[in-house]
């Protein structure tokens, strides 16, 4: 069965190229529009989330904490899309139990092969 | 596709630039609101990250450095002053002349943007540079050389809970080159105070690949705060080899006499058995400490056994390399052109089998050449090549080695192959034989349908004789032919005479071994189950129907049949069939030994071993056991019944051959 990738991005733009990807590399994906839409997006059949940190009504950081405190989603992967000059952010991110990051801007190729090294 | 993200995020940026001049203007207004601040934050920072994404590098810089100032802004490191606000209101205007140009729309002055950069330096005290593009997934360096790292991981307790997986990352490493990887389990700590969420393990890793340390450490990236990692190139083995690489070479195989083989594996044999017998007191007794004793020697013996079955492995090359020369010498002898290929030569086999392999490979090759193969007017008239082919082909199959050998040659004619058996008083007029059958007919003794006798395939006494070794081997022999195109023997082999895994199984008081290596599943079968099938020997399981045979009645074992019995499913050759058992009762190292020569005959055993308890059972081959009992139910008239075990019930305690 396909996995379940969970996108939250307040840009579309970035949301279809990540959807576009990953759903032509063979996984299913939701699309959520920030971290409130996320949390309520979150079902158990989700493998991954892929978040970006800056984003209005709930950003990147509390998604995280909300994943992590939610017993059914504790130990489910998270990416979080963070920016070169936002290093503060990255830690916040790293000390609210995100997996992994990728730095943007990134290229398909550098999106599969980080999904791939925390999903399989 | 890229077109279709640029046009994505034109429309985006459009949109954010529009959002941005609304938020800048209420800024106006609340200069101190930090919900609208953060508004016009992510604007750029959007513009900026996406822009990147898609190849607007020029748009990604110029927002980047936008987007420094307004995150000083948020942070209260800045004032909003209404210059500022002006000043990003003219650089939103300056984006969407580059994005009108990106879309081939008009131009852009450079010396704006130069300027509005200026001005906002002026007014913030700082800038950096455009967004470094760097890649953020380093591939595998590609170096000349090849390294081995030594690379210890010890992940920290609470690893999991970041969502991270240990498993992935050494498959990653994994893709690096050649890897070998040792677990370290000390830190599992007593089962009481075991957190199934925590992580306890460490892996100590040998890398060897052309890739550098930073590619290594790059995989654990995500991990390295919640991780001790070390990675350390090994140097001293390769100076050392390199200065012994005279005298290494010679180090490194030795040769060792057969017989010392042969002895080490006898007294592995021994020691299994006296394991067995261990495992069962152990388990009687009921005693933890001799339990934990008895696991660990299982487990000794079970390494120390598959490393000394591997110590007699060798590559079928050894045998079949010869070949080419026999091919080359018969084909000038008979006048005929014919060209040897091998397939699979690397696979590996019991030096005991490739030994006793090699007469029957060529008598097989010898048949060919000789019978199968046409002389080249013959088979240029067949509209053939003149050239034949003999094709050699192994590999494994389970615990069994398949060797195929097969020609292009003429092939056999059944209905020859009958009418020379019908006059040869070997079949009766009235027998329905299958195709197959009747070329198997060909390894009856004294059967020969060549019409010339020659020098190089004997008399016709050859392919019984196959036939007996390949069966001494404990293997299979099966021909198929067509008439004109040739034909193929296969040879299906054990990998090793001496001990294999089996599946211990009960029937009354009896116990049988069945090979691992075959089975698939073991199911259960209720009375209810058979009267489903009103008497047929057929189970369901999940969906396939599975034709079984009850193991008590063919043995003609009188016990009562208990309520629920167990069908073990075995892989035969014939598809999966079933046996019926009372008890499956585990698996079990079984040395095989074999049966005395009064039950040289008896063919559905393959042998006997010695179980814990100073019990002998019988191994038996299932494939033998499925295809007896189906000739048993076709051929009624088949006159070599006394071959037939039904008939010939045994006290099997007596016919272990000194064992």
């Amino acid at each position: 069965m396909a996995k379940v990738i969970l996108t939250v991005d307040d840009s579309a733009s970035v949301r279809q190229m990540v959807k576009f990807t990953l759903s032509d590399a063979g996984y299913t994906v939701i699309e959520a529009v920030d971290g409130r839409d996320g949390l309520a997006k979150l079902t158990p059949g989700v493998n991954l989330v892929i978040t970006d940190l800056n984003m209005p009504n709930l950003d990147g950081i509390g998604l995280i904490k909300g994943v992590r405190a939610n017993p059914a989603s504790k130990f489910v992967p998270i990416i979080m899309l963070t920016t070169e000059s936002a290093d503060t952010h990255k830690q916040a991110g790293k000390a609210a139990g995100a997996t992994g990051w990728i730095v943007k801007p990134f290229q398909p190729q550098q999106l599969l092969a980080v999904v791939k090294r925390v999903l399989g | 596709m890229m077109e279709n993200f640029k046009q994505a995020f034109q429309d985006e940026a459009r949109e954010l630039l529009v959002e941005l001049e609304s938020a800048l203007l209420e800024l106006d207004q609340s200069r101190e609101d930090r919900e609208v601040l953060g508004r016009a934050f992510r604007a750029l920072h959007t513009i900026k990250g996406s822009g990147a994404m898609f190849g607007y590098d020029d748009i990604a810089g110029f927002a980047h450095n936008l987007e420094t100032a307004f995150d000083q802004l948020r942070n209260g490191e800045l004032a909003a002053t209404s210059d500022l606000i002006n000043l990003t209101l003219a650089a939103g205007d300056h984006i969407k002349t580059m994005l009108d140009r990106a879309d081939g729309r008009g131009t852009v002055d450079e010396q704006r943007t130069a300027s509005i950069l200026a001005n906002l330096k002026q007014l913030t005290g700082s800038s950096d540079g455009p967004v470094a593009n760097g890649p953020q997934v380093a591939g595998p360096l590609h170096g000349e050389e090849v390294h081995d790292w030594r690379v210890r991981f010890r992940p920290s307790l609470d690893i999991l809970s970041t969502g991270a997986n240990p498993l992935l990352l050494l498959r990653e490493m994994r893709d690096l080159g050649t890897l070998g990887i040792t677990l370290d389990t000390s830190g599992i700590p007593p089962l009481s105070e075991l957190d199934p969420e925590r992580c306890y393990l460490a892996w100590d890793m040998v890398l060897t690949t052309p890739a550098g340390a930073e590619a290594i450490r790059d995989i654990f990236i995500f991990v390295e705060d919640h991780c001790e990692l070390t990675i350390e190139r090994v140097e001293e083995e390769k100076t050392a080899r390199a200065a012994t690489a005279g005298p290494a070479t010679a180090a490194a195989s030795l040769r060792v006499s057969v017989d010392k083989l042969d002895q080490l594996v006898n007294l592995v044999g021994e020691l299994v058995t006296v394991q067995a017998r261990l495992s069962e007191v152990a388990g009687r007794r009921d005693d933890a400490d001799i339990l934990e004793i008895s696991e660990a020697v299982d487990r000794l013996t079970a390494s120390l056994r598959d490393n000394s079955m591997s110590i007699r492995m060798l590559p079928l090359k050894t045998t079949v390399q010869r070949f080419h020369r026999l091919v080359h010498d018969l084909g000038i002898e008979l006048h005929k052109d014919v060209e040897l290929t091998i397939e699979g030569a690397d696979t590996e086999l019991d030096k005991t089998v490739l030994d006793q392999l090699n007469d029957p490979l060529v008598h097989i090759i010898r048949n060919s050449m000789d019978h199968g193969i046409e002389i080249p007017e013959a088979r240029r008239a067949a509209g053939k090549s003149p050239a034949g082919t003999i094709h050699l082909s192994a590999r494994h199959s389970g615990a069994n080695v398949l060797i195929r050998i097969s020609d292009d040659g003429k092939g056999l004619d059944a209905q020859a192959v009958r009418a020379r058996a019908l006059q040869r008083g070997l079949i009766d007029e009235a027998a329905q034989l299958s195709e197959a059958e009747i070329f198997s007919l060909i390894m009856t003794p004294g059967f020969s349908t060549a019409q010339t006798v020659t020098s190089v395939s004997g008399r016709g006494v050859g392919m019984d004789v196959v036939r007996r070794s390949i069966e001494a081997l404990r293997g299979s022999i099966d021909i198929r032919s067509k008439p004109g195109e040739g034909m193929t023997v296969t040879l299906v082999l054990p990998l090793t005479l001496a001990i294999i895994d089996g599946l211990l199984v009960r029937v009354g008081t009896s116990h049988f071994v069945l090979p691992l290596a075959d089975s698939l599943e073991c199911v259960e079968l209720t009375s209810q189950d058979i009267k489903d099938s009103h008497g047929k020997h057929i189970a369901h399981v999940r969906g396939e129907l599975i034709p079984y045979i009850r193991l008590g009645e063919y043995f003609r074992m009188k016990n009562a049949r208990p309520e629920r019995e167990q069908i073990m499913v075995v892989d035969t050759e014939r598809g999966h069939y079933g046996f019926v058992v009372d008890e499956v009762l585990g698996d079990h190292q079984t040395v095989i030994k074999n049966l005395g020569r009064l039950y040289r005959n008896v063919q559905v055993v393959s042998g006997a071993t010695i179980l814990g308890n100073g019990t002998v059972a019988l191994i038996l081959d299932p494939h033998r056991l499925v295809q007896n009992v189906i000739q048993g139910m076709s051929s009624k008239t088949r006159r070599n019944r006394s071959k037939d075990p039904q008939n010939s019930t045994f006290k099997k305690e007596t016919i272990i051959n000194g064992a």
